[in-house]
């Protein structure tokens, strides 16, 4: 009888490992295979990446890394459609927190962790160049008995394009009144890139000692710029006190707006297309507000796309991937805004700054001349100028 | 700590390995040899070059005319070509008997290989891929800079107790000294004791890879979109300058060069001490990937690019208009003292 070639031992030891840092999330999964099915990757890819068989990795404890451990963009659409509400995102993220510990991460991302680690942001920028953003504006120091803490992130702090959307968000809340500060330089990282690249540890201490910051500086209501900080401080942070109300800046515009503090009074003839970024519509069900806010302005026509709302497709830079290269040609943006195109909008609007740096890149390569990208914020704040 | 296997009362002199191969020493050897010379003449010490090969005598003038002032020669047969095995035993010994007070050698691959061997075989501490090279005010200590955490922060590191004080050196950190030909220095052939048992590995091809590394590049010249793939006079340049061409990601996704030579977050970051970035806008991303130069020149058609934000220097025009009588001026300057 010849021998088996490709059977593979399992080692009690390893399953152990993986069961803990995978907090035994994959243990509900019945290897339907939806997950891999529906995984978006099959759109830009021949073939998608084999979650299901991530997924029964993490359970049968296999060694080695499994193909597509690190394309995974934490995009939540396996997990919506998944017959057993399986945590996959907590499945791969305890492997890609396996792979830290043997070293087998791909180049550059622990240049990453080391640039958050002495610089506190993911661009490995200069704590003290953080508040420049603001350096023509007057922006004070949060002080307690302000309204909200902005919690600008590091992509609004240094990257110039976002900057101009911190720019657009403060001109709205100065017009409605808001008091506001920042932290300035003492602003930290929010965690996002870590977690989502999966060193738990090091998110675990980020999380720990931000918390205690912002209740030390007496932080309630707490506005953020991107989805991926409020998914953070929404749901990963402990809620320090009872008044800690952690709100993506969409969230509270909309207040602002039912509130009346905040009103859209001239026309905007604009037609857009709402793109929705996956850690606000599938990862914390923030489809309508957004929509509401665009709705608010008069004149404004807003066109859906075919994949909206808790369907809408991720533009690729999520899951620690803004930080490590995607091939040409396997861009979820170049098809974003093809779609976006599509629907005859002028403008494609989100509220991401991931989802704004790869669709407008995607926009330079495939060049749908007419078509712009724009923020919510600088929507609904060229709506107040016009 | 392990003691190493002479102190430091007995060590004498700052040594170069001078790394040939086929026949032709490596540039980065002049580079140390000529680095090395600045450092011994203000402490009054000699400098010594190891020449290790096969019938590689005739290289040692080379070396004594870029500042050595003396050059230990081992030849044997089995020296023909680097193998670890050969090259470390012969080497060691031969260290053991000048006993250097430092050992430089390139970070080229076999530099690297060889010096990591030598150093556990000598019980003394390496300075892996400086950058710099000083010798401490009072203690004459030498001091290797070195980038550390992916290029977050930079560290300088001494190895006080243990000799030799090694350190490998990026190629191009220093410039190649003008030979100066008429210089005299002592050429010393030192007997070699090799048997084939002594290499278990055999060489069954010699070939010279393409591989480029842009992070370790002093210039770079960059390209983007606005090339159109057009290389051309980005390759003079860079070749003139003696520098690496840089892309942003336009040129990769296009398939007009390879990844390797990408600047940004998600491809290299870079320091160079001149970037010259052609046709190319300056997304945040790539911008990352090139701000730690020391002057950064932009050349972009559009006035209007982000890249002049981050630039020393600003020229609006297109690359195409700039780049010719920018070479022609590299090339008249060159031409005026004798090229090198």
């Amino acid at each position: 009888m010849s021998q088996p070639t490709d059977s593979v031992l399992l080692k009690d030891e390893t399953w152990e490992r993986v069961d803990k840092a995978t907090g035994g999330a994959a243990a509900p999964c019945f290897q339907c295979g939806v997950c891999t099915a529906i995984c978006p990757l099959g759109l830009v890819k021949g073939e998608t990446i084999s979650i299901r068989k991530i997924v029964r990795q993490a359970q049968l404890g296999l060694p080695g890394w499994a193909d597509g451990l690190w394309e995974c963009t934490t995009c939540l659409w396996c997990e919506s459609r998944c017959p057993h509400e399986v945590d996959i995102t907590k499945a791969i993220l305890g492997l890609r927190q396996l792979a830290w510990k043997e070293r087998e991460v791909p180049e550059g991302l622990p240049t990453l962790l080391w640039d958050i680690y002495f610089d506190g942001n993911s661009w490995g920028r200069p704590p003290s160049e953080r508040p420049l953003w603001a350096k023509d504006k007057a922006i004070k120091e949060f002080s307690p008995s302000d309204e909200i803490l902005l919690y600008v992130g590091d992509d609004a702090a240094y990257d110039r394009r976002i900057q101009k959307v911190a720019h657009a968000l403060v001109a709205l809340l100065e017009a409605a009144g808001v008091t506001f500060g920042t932290l300035g330089e003492r602003e930290p990282h929010c965690g996002d890139a870590v977690r989502s690249l999966g060193h738990e540890e090091y998110v675990a201490e980020i999380i720990e000692s931000n918390a205690q910051l912002f209740q030390e500086a007496g932080v309630k209501t707490m506005v953020t710029v991107s989805p991926h900080c409020y998914d953070m401080f929404a749901n990963r942070y402990p809620h320090f006190s009872d008044d800690f109300r952690p709100l993506h800046y969409s969230l509270y515009l909309l207040e602002l707006i039912n509130g009346e503090r905040l009103k859209f009074e001239k026309e905007l003839p604009l037609k857009v297309t709402y793109h929705d970024p996956c850690y606000l519509s599938r990862r914390n069900g923030i489809c309508d507000e957004p929509r509401q806010v665009l709705e608010s302005i008069p004149g404004l026509q807003l066109v859906e796309m075919e994949r909206s709302r808790d369907d809408t497709l991720c533009c690729g830079g999520g899951g620690g991937r803004m930080w490590m290269e995607t091939a040409a040609g396997e861009r979820f943006s170049d098809l974003r805004v093809k779609e976006a195109a599509e629907t005859g909008a002028e403008v494609v609007v989100t509220c991401c700054p991931h989802c704004i740096t790869c669709l407008e890149d995607s926009l330079s390569q495939v060049g749908k001349s007419k078509l712009r990208v724009m923020d919510l914020a600088e929507v609904a704040h060229l709506a107040l100028q016009s | 700590m392990t003691k190493s296997l002479y102190g430091a009362k007995e060590a004498k002199a700052i040594w170069v390995y001078l790394e040939q191969d086929e026949g032709r020493l490596e540039s980065v050897s002049l580079e140390l040899i000529g680095k090395a010379h600045e450092l011994a003449e203000a402490q009054g010490i000699p400098v010594v070059g190891a020449l290790l090969g096969d019938q590689v005598s005739s290289l040692a003038q080379e070396a004594i005319a870029a500042g050595a002032d003396e050059v230990r020669v081992a030849e044997h047969p089995l020296l023909r070509q680097y193998t670890t095995d050969g090259y470390s035993k012969v080497f060691t010994e031969l260290i053991l008997k000048g006993k250097p007070d430092i050992l430089l050698l390139g970070a080229t691959p076999n530099g690297r290989d060889l010096a990591g061997r030598i150093a556990v075989r000598l019980r003394t501490g390496l300075t892996a891929d400086c950058t710099d090279l000083k010798l401490e005010d009072k203690t004459g200590l030498l001091i290797g800079e070195v980038t550390g955490f992916g290029g977050g922060i930079l560290a300088y590191i001494k190895c006080p107790d243990n000799r030799p004080q090694m350190a490998t050196v990026r190629p191009g950190v220093f410039a190649v000294p003008e030979p100066e030909t008429s210089r005299k220095g002592k050429v010393v052939s030192v007997p070699v004791e090799l048997a084939e048992e002594d290499i278990k590995v055999q060489v069954l091809e010699h070939a010279v890879g393409g591989g480029v590394d842009i992070t370790r590049a002093q210039v770079l010249v960059a390209a983007g979109r606005g090339c159109g793939g057009d290389f051309s006079l980005v390759n003079e340049l860079a070749g003139l300058l003696e520098g690496e061409v840089g892309v942003s990601r336009v040129p990769v996704d296009e398939g007009w060069a390879s990844r390797d030579r990408m600047i940004g977050q998600t491809g290299y970051v870079t320091r160079p001490k001149l970037a010259i970035v052609c046709g190319i806008s300056g997304a945040f991303q790539f911008t990352v990937g090139v701000e730690k130069a020391e002057a950064i020149v932009a050349v972009n058609i559009d006035p209007d690019a982000p890249i002049f934000e981050q630039a020393d220097y600003c020229i609006v025009d297109d690359m195409f208009n700039v780049l010719p009588p920018l070479i022609e001026a590299v090339k008249k300057a060159r031409g005026g003292n004798g090229g090198r």
